[in-house]
């Protein structure tokens, strides 16, 4: 069995899956047939999906240790998944297959301390489960989930694939929250990172010991070890909220007015803990493709906006959010008439109706979801960008899109107060015909080409089309990864193929 | 193998990303309130509610990863097998995955046609489904019981022996299976309120099986020919009344599908009858000492609530040329339909100064009793743990009275009830009204 990149493994036998039961018992292994292509997803965030050749189900790290270093010995592939979600299987399996690991076991919320504010949390723990869990028993504090990524998605799958949290835009990417990481890696060692590598200290902490090896295993896909838990900080969670929204008619207007509030730090920005927005074709396609209108007359008379920011105010009291709401219409304002805005007699506040701005406080969501109704099936294609380029690289990537027939859906968000964008074009598509899986790559490639040179990354790059031409880019960083790698891995078989490795 | 039956659902298998939002009940509500934690689950905001994702913890018994084996066996990656089978016949078919599905997803269409076409291609139906439908080619009935004996219940009620074969009506009772047979008390209270209520009506003899257990477990020529045996014989009815939640889905709903035309009869079931006459006084409740200051809960059953609700929203997307508007109308479709139990129960507990309280999970959002789908008959314990969470959930709500209006409901759950001490009683919302005498008619 071989990997994308053309080492050689082993298909795991008879002998491999009384040694995995041996593990962790024999209700929590399986080999049938009919479980392993429920283990299947070609979406959201990748198009290509291997059905595993065994499934494990770990319960504890000790069990994931004799796993990992029997795979070694063996040269097993080993893939490990939280929920594997991002909308739909983040990571999903690749060749050469072998075993998943199915984490939704390690499912407990460890410790939360209210004092050095994080929690601890094992893999399989769900927004949707610690956001009640929180409501429940600590109201006043907001648990690390995902924005954006449906409530099935974990907290560990969002933090170490730095996905964006629902403050992102406030304190930056989801891996920015992590204070530690307990990993195992195929050698057989448990490590801890960060403050926590000291055997009794708290994971208070991320910059630990030395220097900081957590950043390896953060974005890894998998490709260096299990993660076993995250210690990730916690917010408080104010009652003061609400959402206040700014239309314009192009992309460029909303990146600049972003900008002027977004630079307005320690009192205003740091308040807007998610600012997301996007483009008109972000509400029709959550609709059969036959049962909307698809100009935007009909739209526009619906109150949706060509373009739009939203700007999710978090405050301590109903006063400091007013003050906030209004030094943010007050920097709109001064953008609009300032004498830079590119159409200003479009800027204009975008009224919202109450159940609106519930829908976009209610968190966890659903809002990422829907797209598969326009057609059947859709994509994340997501990239950063400096925040100054999110305009230019909508602009240009829809262009991409409508040549090749797609609709032109972006979606845009800040992180850390405007520092990065996340650009999230939605590659909306008939999944069922192969003729508009080969127009989707073609976007892909075609959008990757023209993006890497410009110094515009993708946020988790495919194994096919990313990783290859990123990283012949990057030799240098290339060749320190795969050193990292053999580090952890030395046989290679963590998420083999994912980012080019080995 | 062919997968025909699954290309019909071609576009529902694509458009699954595998979410998971299926797992739960309120994936869209996750700052929910409710009675907080009981018996080891907290209810509140999300909480996972496929009864065989539960109990059986792999993904492939799940709703998710159910769609993707279907897919598998749509794209010819995954041949049909007992295998297959084994993952796929633990399902309930409720509905809940369906109602989760921002993609709207038809989850049950799905698992019922997987079904089919691993019987297409052979793969045998496992022992106490192939029991069923034996029973079913001899007698016309599940159970085994004589086919002449099903309207025995109403021959031997001088009251309602005139009812049966009547001429010149055109309203028709359709008695079902178990109401006939192992619960006459439903068809005995059903229509004997009809009758009160001024319903001049017919009760068929020639009834035979709706074809619901056969529909559900893939069996679908054989329930076709069932199905074609009743619109034969109730065919000339301009109205049919249903107690069954079973017949009622499953003629109103099964039939248009595989007829693909509407059916020739309206159908209605004898709650929407008994709600409406109170709304327009034609009946009051009255109140009974066993109700008395009695806390009660109401167990919506998949078939009757949450599948007709499903069916309701898709034909409004099917008719729909706007779905940004008209897709507003999705909550006067539930608020209608779920209403017309409520309408009964809230009049009852007005009458005997108790308490209706709604389960956690309530409505389209309701947690199956575990009996559907073909699961209480071939895996009964199964059944029986997910009827027993059910009543955990009515202990953590301070509920004293279970009520549903379903038979396979109320069995089910009353044989959890027995089994694991709930000490809760489990009442049928037609027969107590009924046998408390419960309606003053005006």
């Amino acid at each position: 069995m071989v990997d994308n990149i053309g080492h050689a493994y082993t298909k795991p036998n008879e002998n491999d899956l009384e040694f995995f039961e041996s593990v962790v018992g024999r209700a929590n292994v399986s080999a049938n047939p009919a479980i392993m292509q429920s283990y299947l997803s070609k979406s959201v965030m990748g198009l290509e999906s291997t059905t595993p050749d065994i499934v494990v189900k770990p319960k504890y790290t000790e069990e994931i240790r004799k796993i990992l270093v029997h795979c070694s010995a063996r040269k097993i592939a080993v893939s490990p998944i939280s929920a594997g979600l991002s909308g739909g299987f983040a990571c999903p399996l690749i060749k050469p297959a072998g075993v998943l690991l199915d984490m939704q076991r390690m499912n407990r919320i460890v410790e939360v301390d209210e004092d050095n504010r994080y929690v601890v949390i094992e893999p399989g723990v769900t927004a949707g489960e610690i956001w009640s869990f929180f409501q429940k028993y600590h109201p006043d504090w907001a648990p690390p989930i995902a924005d954006g990524a449906p409530p099935a998605a974990t907290i560990m799958g969002d933090a170490i694939e730095r996905g964006f949290s629902l403050i992102t835009s406030s304190v930056g990417p989801q891996g920015e929250n992590v204070q530690g990481l307990e990993v195992v890696v195929p050698r057989g060692d448990i490590i801890r990172t960060g403050t926590w590598a000291l055997n009794g200290a708290k994971p208070f902490y991320r910059w630990g010991l030395g220097p900081e090896i957590f950043s390896c295993f953060m974005g890894s896909q998998g490709t260096m070890g299990v993660v076993t838990k995250a210690a990730i900080k916690i917010f408080p969670h104010p009652h003061a909220k609400t959402i206040v929204a700014w239309a314009m008619d192009n992309p460029y207007d909303m990146q600049d007015l972003t900008l002027e509030v977004s630079k307005k730090e320690f009192g205003i920005s740091h308040n807007c803990v998610m600012v997301q927005g996007g483009n008109w074709p972000l509400v029709q396609t959550r609709f059969p493709k036959e049962k909307v209108p698809h100009g935007y007359e009909f739209w526009e008379q619906q109150g949706i906006p060509q373009w739009w920011m939203n700007f999710e105010v978090w405050a301590q009291s109903e006063e400091e959010m007013e003050h906030v709401v209004s030094e943010i219409d007050r920097i709109a304002g001064e953008y609009k008439d300032g004498g830079k805005a590119k159409s200003p007699d479009s800027i204009k506040k975008w009224e919202l109706h109450p159940a609106q701005i519930a829908a976009r406080l209610k968190k966890p969501n659903k809002i990422a979801i829907a797209y598969s109704l326009w057609e059947a099936g859709f994509l994340f294609i997501t990239w950063y960008t400096p925040w100054k380029d999110c305009a230019e690289f909508s602009v240009m990537y829809n262009k991409v899109l409508e040549k090749y027939g797609f609709p032109p859906v972006m979606w845009i968000a800040s992180i850390e107060r405007a520092r990065q964008a996340i650009c999230m074009p939605i590659i909306c598509f008939d999944s069922s015909r192969p003729e508009q899986l080969d127009a989707v790559q073609a976007v892909n490639r075609e959008t990757t080409e023209m993006f890497l040179p410009r110094g515009w990354i993708n946020y988790r790059p495919d194994p096919y089309i990313h990783a290859p031409m990123t990283y012949a880019m990057a030799g240098t960083y290339y060749k320190y990864l795969k050193m990292v790698k053999e580090m952890f891995d030395p046989n290679y078989i963590m998420h083999p193929g994912r980012l080019c490795l080995p | 193998m062919s997968a025909k039956r699954l290309e019909e659902y071609k576009r529902d298998l694509y458009r699954c990303i595998h979410c998971k939002a299926c797992k739960f009940s309120y994936s869209d509500d996750p700052s929910r309130k409710g009675p907080g934690e009981y018996k080891g689950i907290l209810y509140e905001g999300m909480l996972k509610s496929c009864p065989s994702g539960i109990n059986y913890e792999w993904e492939g018994y799940w709703n998710a990863g159910r769609v993707w084996i279907a897919r598998g066996l749509l794209e010819g990656t995954l041949k049909p097998s007992e295998a297959v089978r084994d993952a796929i016949y633990p399902c309930n078919t409720c509905g809940n995955c369906s109602v989760q599905c921002e993609n709207w997803i038809d989850t049950v269409g799905i698992i019922e046609a997987v079904r089919a076409t691993l019987i297409d291609a052979g793969i045998p139906l496992q022992d106490k489904h192939a029991l069923v439908k034996q029973f079913t080619v001899d007698n016309n009935n599940p159970y085994g019981k004589p086919a002449e004996a099903r309207m025995d219940w109403a021959k031997n009620d001088e009251d309602l022996a005139p009812m049966l074969d009547k001429e010149d009506v055109t309203t028709a009772y359709f008695t079902g299976c178990t109401a006939s047979y192992n619960q006459t008390s439903i068809a005995t209270a059903t229509t004997k309120i009809l009758k009160k209520l001024g319903y001049d009506f017919a009760i068929r003899t020639d009834e035979v099986c709706c074809g619901s257990p056969f529909f559900r477990v893939g069996e679908v020529d054989f329930a076709k020919g069932l199905m074609n045996k009743n619109l034969e014989n109730f065919g000339g009815y301009e109205t049919v009344i249903y107690s069954c939640a079973g017949c009622y889905r499953t003629m109103q709903v099964d039939y248009k599908k595989h007829t693909k035309k509407d059916l020739p009869f309206k159908g209605v079931h004898a709650m929407e009858i008994v709600a409406q006459a109170i709304t327009d006084g034609k009946i009051t409740i009255k109140s009974h000492p066993d109700l008395q200051g009695k806390t009660f809960t109401y167990h919506d059953p998949c078939h009757i609530g949450r599948h007709i609700f499903l069916e309701r929203k898709k034909a409004l997307l099917e008719t729909s040329k706007n779905m940004f508007l008209d897709s507003r109308n999705v909550k006067k479709i539930k608020a209608e339909w779920f209403s017309i139990p409520r309408t009964i129960l809230n009049a009852i507990a007005e009458a005997n100064d108790a308490k209706f309280v709604e389960f956690y999970r309530n409505q389209e959002e309701s947690f199956c009793c575990g009996a559907g789908g073909g699961v209480r008959s071939q895996y009964p314990d199964f059944s029986l743990k997910t009827a027993s969470l059910r009543l955990d959930e009515a202990e953590a709500v301070g509920a004293e009275i279970v009520t549903t209006e379903c038979p396979f409901c109320w069995r089910n759950l009353t044989d959890a009830n027995d089994k694991f001490k709930h000490g809760l009683k489990v009442m049928g919302i037609l027969e107590m009204l009924d046998q408390l005498d419960l309606i003053e008619y005006t």
